[in-house]
C-alpha cells in the first residue's frame, strides 16, 4: 500500500488552467463610480464575448476601511474585523452581478466555489467576494490588528488554487512604484521586479496586500502577478491578450 | 407574539459611527434595561456605510431594489459590533430565519440583535421620490416590533426627537414633545430624524402604540426613556 504513494513532491494538477482570475479594485475602481466601473465593465465583457474565460473576484475600499476603523477603536480583535471587513467586497459583487447580469455576470459565493465549471461552461462571468472565507479565524499579524488576508489575497488564492491562465489585479495605477505615486510625486514605476526583492526592500506602501507577495514566493499554480490600470482604456484587454502591460512581479 | 417587549432601535449614523464612549454607554444601558426585567430586542442601522453604498451604487446605475439588496450588508456589521459587545452580557444575533425562535432567546433571558432593515431585497417597491429605498432600518424595526406584538418602539438617534425644524441647522428650531402621527404626516415636515416610511406605516399599525425618539448619545437617556417615569425625547403616539 505505501509502495503506491511517495513523500516526493509531484506536479499539481491544473484546476482551471485556461481561465483567468480578474480582481475588480475596491478603493481604486468600484469607489469611484460609473465613470471608472462602466469602461472597465465593457472592456471585460469585449473580452469575453471573443473567448477570454475569466473569473471576477471584487475588492472592498472606503467602507472596509472604515469598519476596521471603527473596530479597531471598540478593541475587537483580527478575527471579528475579517468578519466585519469581508461584507463590504459582497456588497461590491452583488452591484457588479447585477450590472453585468445581462452579459452572463453570475454571483458565486465560497459555497458554490466548486460550480465555478458550470458556469463558465454555460458562458456566465462567475463574479466574488475577493475576501478569503477566513473570518473568525483569520490570523493576526503582530503590530496591527488590520487582518493580513484581505480582497488582494482572496482573489491571488483562487488563482493558485485554480493554477489559473494569470491573475490581474485592476487598479488607478500603472502598476507598481517604489513608493506611493499618490503621495510621493518621485515615486518611480518598477516594470518587473521578483517577489522576494520587493519583500526584502521593506518598502512600507506596495500596491498589492503583502500577503500576495508571501504566497507568490511558494506558490504553485500561479508564478507571478500582474498589476495594471483599469483607469486607461486598452489595458485590460492587452493584459488578458497575454501582453505584460502594468507591473509584473513574479514568484 | 411576544408582550412585553420593547425594541429598541440603536440609529447607524448617531450611534455606531459615534464614539466608543457613546457605543459603550448604550451598550451598558442595554444590559441594565435586561436586567431590569424588560424583555428588550435591539436592532441596528447602517449608517455612513450603508450612506455609502447608496452613493456609489446610484452612481453606478443601480436601480432602487438592487440598492436594498446591498445596502443590509451595513446594518450586518454594525449588527455584529453590537453583538459582540453585549455577547458577554447573553447577545445573540437574531437573523430572519430564527424570527419564530425568538421566545427561545428572550425566555432564556437573551438580548437578540438584529439589523433594521426589511428583507424586500430585490422586491423593494420603487420609492415616492429619489433613486433610494423607502423601506429602511426605522420601517424594518417597527414592522418587526408590530408582528411581535411590542407596544413601543425607542429609536436611539442623535437629536432630543422631534423638532418643527432640523435642529442642526436651525436655532429657533422647536422641539416637539408629543405628537400623533396623523398630525405629525399632515404637517409634512421638509426633514424629520426618523424614515418618513417609518411614519406612513406607523399609521396603519395594531399593535405598537408608541414610538419615542431619544438622544443615545447623551449618558442615560436610553434606560430613562425604556425604564424610567419620565425622559428627555418625544413620542408620536398612534
Amino acid at each position: 500500500m505505501t509502495q503506491q504513494f511517495s513523500n516526493m513532491q509531484k506536479d499539481t494538477h491544473k484546476v482551471l488552467p485556461d481561465v483567468w482570475v480578474v480582481k475588480i479594485g475596491g478603493q481604486s475602481l468600484m469607489d469611484r463610480g460609473r465613470a471608472a466601473v462602466y469602461p472597465v465593465l465593457e472592456e471585460l465583457v469585449a473580452a469575453k464575448n471573443s473567448g477570454t474565460q475569466f473569473i471576477i473576484g471584487v475588492g472592498g475600499g472606503t467602507r472596509a476601511r472604515h469598519v476596521y476603523a471603527k473596530a479597531m477603536e471598540l478593541d475587537l480583535p483580527t478575527g471579528m474585523l475579517a468578519k466585519l471587513g469581508g461584507a463590504v467586497p459582497v456588497q461590491n459583487a452583488r452591484m457588479l452581478q447585477m450590472l453585468l447580469a445581462n452579459d452572463g455576470g453570475i454571483m458565486c459565493y465560497p459555497d458554490d466555489f466548486e460550480k465555478l465549471p458550470l458556469y463558465l461552461r454555460t458562458g456566465c462571468i462567475p463574479i466574488m467576494s475577493g475576501m478569503p472565507p477566513n473570518e473568525f479565524w483569520e490570523k493576526a499579524e503582530s503590530g496591527s490588528r488590520i487582518p493580513p488576508n484581505r480582497t488582494d489575497a482572496g482573489v491571488f488564492l483562487m488563482a493558485e488554487f485554480l493554477s489559473a491562465k494569470g491573475v490581474i489585479f485592476i487598479k488607478d495605477e500603472d502598476g507598481l512604484y517604489t513608493d506611493d505615486p499618490k503621495k510621493n510625486p518621485d515615486a518611480t514605476f518598477i516594470k518587473k521586479c521578483r517577489a522576494q526583492d520587493l519583500l526584502d526592500s521593506e518598502q512600507d506602501d506596495i500596491v498589492v496586500e503583502r500577503a500576495v507577495l508571501t504566497y507568490l514566493r511558494r506558490a504553485r499554480g500561479v508564478r507571478q502577478i500582474q498589476v495594471i490600470n483599469g483607469l486607461k482604456p486598452g489595458q485590460i484587454t492587452a493584459a488578458l491578450s497575454g501582453e505584460e502591460v502594468g507591473s509584473v512581479i513574479v514568484a | 407574539m411576544v408582550p412585553g417587549v420593547i425594541m429598541v432601535a440603536i440609529g447607524g449614523k448617531s450611534i455606531m459611527d459615534a464614539s466608543p464612549q457613546v457605543i459603550h454607554g448604550i451598550v451598558d444601558q442595554i444590559v441594565q434595561i435586561r436586567d431590569a426585567g424588560v424583555p428588550v430586542i435591539v436592532g441596528v442601522g447602517g449608517g455612513e456605510r450603508a450612506r455609502h453604498t447608496f452613493a456609489v451604487g446610484a452612481d453606478l446605475g443601480i436601480p432602487p431594489a438592487g440598492l436594498a439588496r446591498v445596502s443590509g450588508g451595513a446594518e450586518e456589521q454594525n449588527r455584529d459590533i453590537l453583538q459582540f459587545l453585549l455577547a458577554p452580557y447573553g447577545a445573540v444575533t437574531f437573523i430572519k430565519d430564527h424570527f419564530q425562535d425568538l421566545q427561545l432567546f428572550l425566555r432564556e433571558g437573551m438580548i437578540p440583535v438584529c439589523i433594521g432593515q426589511p428583507p424586500y431585497h430585490f422586491w423593494e417597491p420603487p420609492p415616492e421620490a429619489g433613486n433610494l429605498p423607502d423601506n429602511g432600518p426605522d420601517v424594518g424595526l417597527l414592522m418587526m416590533a408590530e408582528v411581535i406584538g411590542a407596544e413601543r418602539v425607542v429609536l436611539v438617534k442623535d437629536v432630543d426627537g422631534l423638532f418643527s425644524k432640523d435642529p442642526k441647522m436651525c436655532a429657533d428650531a422647536q422641539h416637539i414633545k408629543k405628537i400623533s402621527v396623523s398630525d405629525l404626516l399632515n404637517r409634512n415636515m421638509p426633514s424629520l430624524p426618523v424614515e418618513k416610511e417609518m411614519v406612513r406605516s406607523f399609521e396603519k399599525m395594531l399593535s405598537v402604540r408608541e414610538v419615542n425618539i431619544i438622544n443615545g448619545q447623551v449618558p442615560d437617556r436610553l434606560f430613562e426613556c425604556v425604564v424610567g417615569s419620565e425622559f428627555v425625547g418625544s413620542t408620536i403616539t398612534r
